[in-house]
């Protein structure tokens, strides 16, 4: 669940720009303490990182369909604070592609830097736990984990997108309470007759109308009220019924890939892509390594 | 998601558009996805989805190849309707403004080469953050080309047929770890290249020059046109909501205009 | 053991009044692998002005030894002086003072234009815009590349992006200028080009250039000299072109195969004791061919 699919014009205003700001204030302390030292060596892991999980990210497993992600490999190798920049980077590349919305760039931010902090976190604790020898198991459970906490934020995301009955009517947003999106054009929006859902308002004065809506908005919390717990409970529902198959995939994957890297190149995995301090271009020294 | 496709159409194509400077089409960009935010107006919506349809026909970009990309978020955005909108209109609402939104997006990037738009970007983030995003936009064509050798190589050796999602699933974690590796053996390299080369920590852009100043003017006026009308319409829909369908009616033949006049000339 | 050849010793620029740009004293560096490179035998030395050849089959240590020029390497035994400096050491006194030409160009451009990549180091050293531009401009104009000033990398031909990389190494005006493997993957015409603009900077700057290669066929027409190094990294022979190719059993040792016409003539020399000394360019062949045949 490394990113939401939400599309620009459907969340609240108040949603969206708090996910700007938090994700700015987050990208500011991140940059801070990742220019304290080594930034000659921080841009280029950086710049490849973050290429290699967009690059993961149009690769498709073809029989199953399912794209991969790699961000608690990217979390591994990056560590907390470079994962929020790359997090941040590949959110912005996405959505100028159209894969995930401009506006929701902040919280896709920080939904997929804390799916790549997680993992680091989670990666490394296993690694202590389990020992080396069981990197593979290590970088699976992590990665399992990682994303059960941030499915669970996605649904929290989804709930706190239509606090309040006016965002929702006012930006179309999704009401967590009945899992529906506040219909605008009830307030008499589309108000000329083409549509068989319009009220005839065109001929209202300015305060009928404003009666109107909170007639409906009064309307609307009482269904959300009623609705909330079914709702709720049915989305949870399906996210978590989906989600492990997923989940699953992923930790197949993350398991292969660090387990492969940490039988070839061991201290790129145990200790982070900073541990690299040799240039492995040595011509053909090594029979064209 | 083909950026590759994406980045021939902007460096290489030679519209008025492609001619008009980043500053602008991000401008106007920006315009148009705060009407997208603003609107709650199918009518305005679908206005607002035809000028963008006709600038791109006008300007002979590539619809084809830009479309997918623009579709693609409206999947997303169709699950969302399915299960939330309470009407079919409120469905058509949220698609639209997914898709309206996305070729937006999409009409910048196959008119602006990358570098330009994050040198925009870059201004606005700290240093690092700006030239991560060049780093990652210069490796995301290494990587690309890498991954496709890898994949080519792994599916050759391995014999992968159809039907085997067992062992393609293995050869794709085995490309991704191949493609893990060599990126970190990229980035020592890169590494070295800077420091060769006398890197002090800035990645710098240089900003092409509008070569279009009239197209420049045209699409931020006619952005922010569309952003007024929208926020008219949205503030006084009691006052101007009857005629809505006027505009939806007029730029559906701008389009036509557009669209025929384009087919004439080709 | 390996034989250590210094050929044609007076001609080695050794001599007093000579600047040395270049001296790597038996270094030896062992690689995180285990692979280890040991660059004894003579030292390698390369004086102002001198354009030098560094030859040897695979994996005889020629990158490695251009890595310890650059300071990527940081020698385990042994010296490595560049312009005065110990490049691992203090690079930052000297690179302003290198051009670099990588063996893989296409990892060595990293801004997003071609106009920013070349323009990159001196605006990373902090020169005004304007003189960024000129040189910027400069520079594509001597690689003859200024209508690709605004093109992306990645959608370069392989040619055009070793003159992009070439541009970039050399808008400093270097002093020293390092080129690993720079002929590789460039047709005939784009290889001769490149000599004759490395000849002519060479000759009109007074640049010192240092080049690795496998094209043996490029050597007499650039290098006043060529260190040829043996399998393990030995640097087993050291002198002109002409020098070095008509020294067959080094040459042989060394798994390389000597040029064209260098076999030629050695092949008449085999068959008959009169035939003419090695020509290495076609010029010089057909003058030597020719004053053989009239006696």
């Amino acid at each position: 669940m490394s990113h939401i699919h939400i599309p620009d014009g459907v969340l609240p205003i108040w949603l969206w720009g708090t996910g700007w700001v938090v994700a700015l204030i987050a990208l500011t302390i991140a940059s801070r303490v990742s220019e304290r030292e080594a930034v000659r060596r921080k841009v280029p892991l950086l710049g490849v990182i973050s290429a290699l999980v967009l690059v993961a990210m149009s690769t498709e497993i073809v029989p199953i369909a399912y794209h991969v992600n790699l961000t608690v490999v990217a979390g591994a190798i990056l560590g907390p604070w470079m994962s929020i920049i790359s997090a941040f980077v590949v959110q912005v590349i996405l959505a100028l592609l159209g894969h995930g919305g401009v506006t929701v760039i902040g919280l896709n931010t920080i939904q997929t830097a804390t799916e790549m902090i997680l993992g680091w976190m989670f990666f490394r604790t296993l690694v202590r736990a389990l020992g080396r020898p069981r990197v593979r198991w290590a970088a699976g459970v992590a990665t399992v984990l990682t994303l059960v906490v941030t499915t669970t934020t996605l649904v929290g995301l989804v709930a706190l997108a239509g606090a309040g009955p006016a965002a929702i009517r006012d930006t179309g947003a999704l009401n967590p309470a009945t899992l529906r999106f506040g219909n605008p054009l009830d307030g008499g929006v589309v108000n000329i007759g083409l549509f068989s859902g319009g009220h005839e308002h065109a001929e209202e004065t300015d305060e009928a109308d404003h009666e109107a809506e909170a007639d409906h908005e009064t309307e609307a919390d009482h269904e959300a009220e009623a609705d909330s717990s079914l709702s709720v409970t049915r989305f949870a529902s399906v996210v978590y019924t989906l989600g492990p198959i997923g989940w699953l995939l992923e930790a197949l994957i993350t398991a292969g890939v660090l387990g492969y890297v940490a039988r070839v190149r061991p201290s790129l995995v145990f200790e982070g892509g900073m541990s690299q301090t040799e240039s492995p271009h040595y011509g053909d020294e090594h029979g064209g390594h | 998601m083909d950026i590759t496709a994406v980045d021939s159409a902007a460096v290489l194509g030679t519209s008025r558009l492609h001619k008009a400077s980043a500053a602008a089409k991000v401008a106007a960009f920006t315009l148009v996805l705060a009407t997208v935010v603003v609107t709650s107006d199918v009518l305005v919506l679908l206005s607002a989805l035809a000028l963008l349809v006709s600038l791109a026909v006008g300007m002979g970009l590539p619809l084809r190849r830009m479309l997918p990309l623009a579709l693609y978020p409206a999947v997303f955005a169709a699950v969302f309707a399915f299960a939330s909108a309470p009407s079919v209109l409120s469905a058509v609402l949220i698609i639209g403004k997914a898709v309206t939104a996305a070729l937006g997006g999409v009409i910048l990037m196959f008119a602006t080469p990358y570098p330009q738009v994050f040198a925009i970007v870059q201004r606005l983030v700290p240093g690092i953050v700006g030239d991560a995003l060049l780093m990652t936009y210069r490796s995301l064509f290494l990587l690309a080309e890498k991954l496709t050798n890898l994949t080519t190589a792994v599916k050759l050796r391995s014999g992968l047929a159809a039907g085997q999602p067992v062992r393609a699933f293995r050869a794709t974690t085995r490309s991704l770890g191949g493609l893990l590796l060599y990126s970190l053996d990229l980035s020592q390299r890169e590494y070295d290249v800077l420091r060769l080369r006398g890197y002090e920590g800035r990645l710098r852009v240089r900003a092409i020059p509008s070569a279009d100043r009239a197209m420049d003017r045209a699409i931020v006026v006619g952005a922010a046109g569309l952003l007024a009308i929208t926020i008219i319409v949205r503030t006084m829909p009691a006052a101007v909501g009857a005629y809505t369908w006027i505009f939806a009616t007029l730029t559906i033949l701008t389009l036509l205009v557009t669209a025929i006049t384009r087919w004439r000339k080709s | 053991m390996t034989e250590h050849v210094h050929v044609h010793e007076h001609a080695h620029p050794d001599d007093p009044g000579c600047e040395e740009v270049v001296r790597i004293s038996c270094v030896r560096h062992t690689y995180e692998d285990g692979t280890s490179v040991h660059l004894c035998g003579m030292d390698f030395l390369v004086h102002r002005g001198k354009r030098v050849a560094v030859l040897g089959p695979n994996g005889a240590g020629k990158t490695t030894l251009l890595y310890h020029v650059l300071g990527l390497l940081r020698p385990q035994e042994g010296e490595v002086q560049v312009l005065g400096a110990s490049p691992s050491d203090d690079w930052r006194s000297i690179r302003r003072r290198i051009g670099v030409v990588l063996q893989n160009v296409d990892e060595q451009i990293i801004a997003p234009t071609v106009f920013d990549d070349v323009a990159f180091s001196p605006q990373q050293y902090g020169l005004p815009d304007a003189e960024v531009e000129q040189r910027t401009l400069a520079a594509l104009d001597l690689l003859d590349i200024r209508e690709l000033a605004n093109r992306v990398p990645h959608s370069l031909s392989g040619g055009e992006k070793r003159k992009v990389a070439l541009a970039g190494a050399l808008v400093m005006e270097p002093e020293l200028l390092v080129l690993d493997e720079p002929f590789e993957g460039l047709d005939p015409r784009s290889r001769a080009n490149l000599i004759d603009l490395l000849a002519r900077l060479s000759t009109e700057k007074n640049m010192t250039v240092v080049l690795s290669t496998h094209d043996i066929d490029t050597v007499p027409d650039f290098a006043d000299f060529a260190y040829v190094l043996a399998p393990g990294g030995s640097i087993v022979l050291r002198g002109t072109p002409a020098e070095v190719f008509s020294n067959a059993d080094v040459i042989a040792q060394g798994n390389i195969k000597p040029p064209i016409l260098a076999e030629l003539f050695a092949r008449l020399r085999e068959r008959d004791a009169d035939a003419p000394e090695p020509a290495l360019s076609v010029q010089a062949a057909v003058e030597s061919l020719e004053a053989w045949k009239h006696g």
